[in-house]
């Protein structure tokens, strides 16, 4: 455990995951809060609003990487339709970028199932507590402040549980966009097992790497659902 | 006057939202199409480009694509009727008989908490049992790995819809003489087929998306997956972008197909992590 590379490799996954866990929940809650109320064509902009999470994550990989390439992606292509200088701008191949660069695409990605989870949370809170804060005069923001929340929180916890377990592990894009790279910008704890295991043939390190990765994964989950099981006895 | 402002403003957002989903998935689409040429223009060509179906060809008849695709599909297919036969029956008794110590509802938790599990962590003992029973870059490997990881999912969603089944149904077939399995199969299985084959759908996407196993456990041509197939492109020092492109095309279609069929439970099914990253 004295290997500085592992150390960065989990300082990588959580700040990855911290900060895509961020944007996905309020960008998610934004969205679901949008597309509760009742607006003409929901079901088709709800629908819209899923493919990317239903895309394999190899192809999201390959989608962004077509993307984000300095010379012909359409993101460079584009901001150099609007005159911006883009020489400096080469995403995933600057070490400044890299891991910005594959948290927007996480972000891209799972935004959509936030945004269905807390959307079903939302559509099943009954009506009457809404008549009652109507009735006692309360602003909107009083409303979703003491009636909304509280009650989607159940929700809220599941969909942050989920999204913090996969945001730990996660491989395939990163794998397929920057292989780690470059040098050990973007190195998370998955890859680095991965590449002790079957670039180096050392498994019996990335089995060690393994289990403290297991550990910690189970310990946040018991967190959450301790909160959950709290949440529930109160209700 | 403001209500109309607040909806404008509303449909502005969702539609920049929309745009925001699709827009790279429409990207790769006209790359797919485009001739080398047009690809790399710059300006972009966003909407006008002469279409060719080279890439398709490269991809499906002169490269193996074909043959990762049929790979990726008997994978898929094999796997998922593999963890319904077992997972329903695990899911049935789970869901009408009880155990003594609350045993069978630990159980169910226990199942349950092994999809919780980091893919990699269990990835490198995989290989090593694989590797000692000469499994390596076998179409079989798979099937038995992603029968594995499916299971606890076809367990939970099947004890869900099993639970809504009223009991007496089946106890009064067995009265008239059916045996439990009878009944299962007779009475509470086409009450439940909707849920059935929601849950067949959700492992078949799992299966055809799944990419860290396959990556570990194939090598060559005649056992990888399109996934593994598309990433080994991608990790090449030449990349054939309209090739990679079409085949990622190709890749989407069913997905796309299957989430429609499967609308209605997308919710119940994604928070048992019937979709992973």
């Amino acid at each position: 455990m004295a290997d500085n590379f592992f150390w960065a490799a989990m300082a990588h996954t959580f700040i990855y995951a911290v900060v895509a866990l961020v944007f996905e929940f309020f960008l998610g809650l934004a969205l679901a809060l949008l597309l509760n109320s009742s607006l003409r064509g929901r079901r088709f902009f709800r629908a819209t609003l899923l493919v990317p999470m239903m895309i394999p994550t190899v192809v999201v990989g390959v989608v962004w990487r077509l993307m984000l390439n300095s010379n012909f992606g359409a993101i460079n292509g584009l901001l150099r339709q609007l005159g911006v200088n883009t020489e400096q701008l080469t995403w995933t191949a600057s070490p400044r970028l890299a891991l910005a660069a594959v948290i927007t695409v996480d972000v891209w990605q799972w935004t959509p199932f936030v945004f269905l989870v807390l959307l079903a949370g939302l559509q099943a809170i009954p009506q009457e507590p809404y008549e009652a804060a109507r009735v006692d005069g309360s602003s909107s923001w009083q409303t979703f402040r003491h009636v909304t929340l509280p009650l989607l929180k159940p929700a809220i916890l599941i969909v942050l549980l989920l999204r913090t377990m996969d945001l730990l592990r996660v491989f395939d894009q990163i794998f397929i966009l920057t292989e780690g790279g470059p040098g050990f910008a973007t190195e998370t704890v998955s890859l680095y097992i991965y590449r002790s295991a079957f670039r180096f043939s050392d498994f019996g390190y990335a089995c060690a790497m393994s289990f403290v990765l297991l550990l910690i994964t189970n310990l946040i989950s018991t967190i959450y659902i301790r909160l959950l099981q709290s949440r529930e006895s109160v209700a | 006057m403001r209500q109309t402002l607040a909806r404008s403003i509303k449909y502005l957002t969702l539609v920049i939202a929309m745009v925001a989903a699709i827009a790279p998935v429409y990207w790769m689409l006209t790359i797919s199409l485009k001739r080398e040429v047009d690809q790399f223009a710059n300006p972009p060509r966003w909407l006008f480009f002469p279409p060719t179906l080279e890439h398709y060809y490269d991809a499906f008849v002169t490269r193996s694509f074909v043959q990762y695709l049929v790979t990726s599909a008997v994978v898929a297919i094999t796997s998922t009727c593999c963890a319904l036969v077992i997972g329903t029956l695990a899911a049935y008794s789970l869901a009408r008989f009880e155990l003594p110590w609350r045993l069978d509802r630990k159980l169910s938790l226990w199942i349950l908490s092994t999809r919780m599990f980091p893919a990699i962590v269990t990835a490198v003992p995989l290989f090593l049992m694989m590797r000692d029973l000469g499994l390596l870059d076998t179409r079989l490997s798979l099937i038995i790995v992603y029968t594995g990881f499916n299971l606890p999912f076809v367990i939970w969603m099947m004890r869900g819809f099993f639970a809504e089944v009223p009991r007496d149904l089946e106890e009064a077939a067995m009265v008239d003489g059916d045996s439990r399995l009878g009944a299962l199969w007779h009475v509470v299985l086409p009450l439940v087929a909707p849920g059935l084959a929601a849950t067949a759908v959700f492992c078949l996407i799992v299966s055809w998306n799944e990419f860290l196993f396959a990556l570990v456990l194939t090598q060559t041509d005649e056992a990888m997956t399109l996934p593994v197939g598309i990433a080994g492109r991608v990790t090449q020092y030449e990349i054939k972008w309209g090739v990679m492109s079409a085949a990622g095309v190709v890749a989407i279609i069913p997905i796309l197909a299957f989430a429609i069929a499967v609308q209605r439970y997308l919710v119940r099914g994604l928070s048992l992590g019937a979709v992973k990253g």
